[in-house]
């Protein structure tokens, strides 16, 4: 099995009922071909950092799903893709090696929380945010100070 | 700039990150010049494996209109 997910941008005028009728076709494709939707994920509608079709905006949507590796699926939903002209743009992709190991880890990660009481997992979870960033103004701050040594030296 | 080329030292490693996303628009904007190109590795200290990466995720993005193929300053 592999999973794969697909992004596509559709015009942000069109109406909510439509992008449930669009996602209800690509959901209907996936399970017809053994597959199953993992998670659909509304980013909405965001400004394109470049015109399409003469549009500034879309409505963005990431669809995660798992099939079977064998399958034309990706294939079959880049027909789909390009019949329905509301999709302005789409991009399915396998999840590699890389992005497999980094969701494994936040899986287990979630897991030792969700494992802790909840009190622990809110007090864990505030200070995170704010000791990356103090981490990146000390390597920062190593990093200038090394050079100033080495100017001195010579 | 002189100072970036005296320490190359990958941002990818150093944050020990294993998978760059190319959904994460500002981290990718990091990467790029004013007109939008990628910043060659002897530039930014990135290593080969997460150079490789990067480039794949800033070409995902610009597919999917999350960054600029190019920034034109011509006006
Ligand atoms: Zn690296």
């Amino acid at each position: 099995m592999a999973i794969y997910e697909s992004v596509f941008i559709v015009d942000s005028l069109v109406a909510p009922n439509e992008i449930e009728a669009i996602l209800q076709r690509l959901s209907s494709i996936i399970t017809d071909h053994n597959g199953t939707v993992r998670k659909i994920d509304k980013w909405g509608k965001r400004r394109l950092a470049y015109e399409i079709e003469k549009k500034q905006y879309g409505y963005y949507i990431a669809l995660e799903f798992e099939v079977d590796a064998s399958t034309n699926l990706p294939k079959q939903l880049e027909y789909e893709f390009n019949f329905n002209d509301k999709v302005m743009r789409f991009l399915t992709y396998r999840y590699d090696k890389n992005k497999l190991r980094a969701m494994a880890k936040e899986q287990k990660e979630t897991e030792e929380v969700t494992s802790e009481t909840s009190s622990v997992k809110e007090t864990e979870n505030k200070p995170v945010a704010p000791a990356e960033s103090a981490a990146e103004e000390k390597t920062s701050a190593e990093q200038d100070s090394p050079n100033e040594q080495t100017e001195e030296n010579v | 700039m002189l100072r970036m080329r005296r320490k190359r030292v990958c941002q990818f490693c150093q944050t020990n990150e294993d998978h760059i996303d190319f959904k994460e628009e500002r981290k990718l904007v990091r990467f790029l010049t004013e007109q939008g190109k990628i910043i060659p590795r002897h530039t930014s200290g990135t290593c080969a494996k997460h150079q490789r990466q990067l480039a794949t995720a800033i070409k995902r993005a610009r597919h999917l209109a999350i960054i600029p193929y190019v920034t034109d300053f011509t006006r």
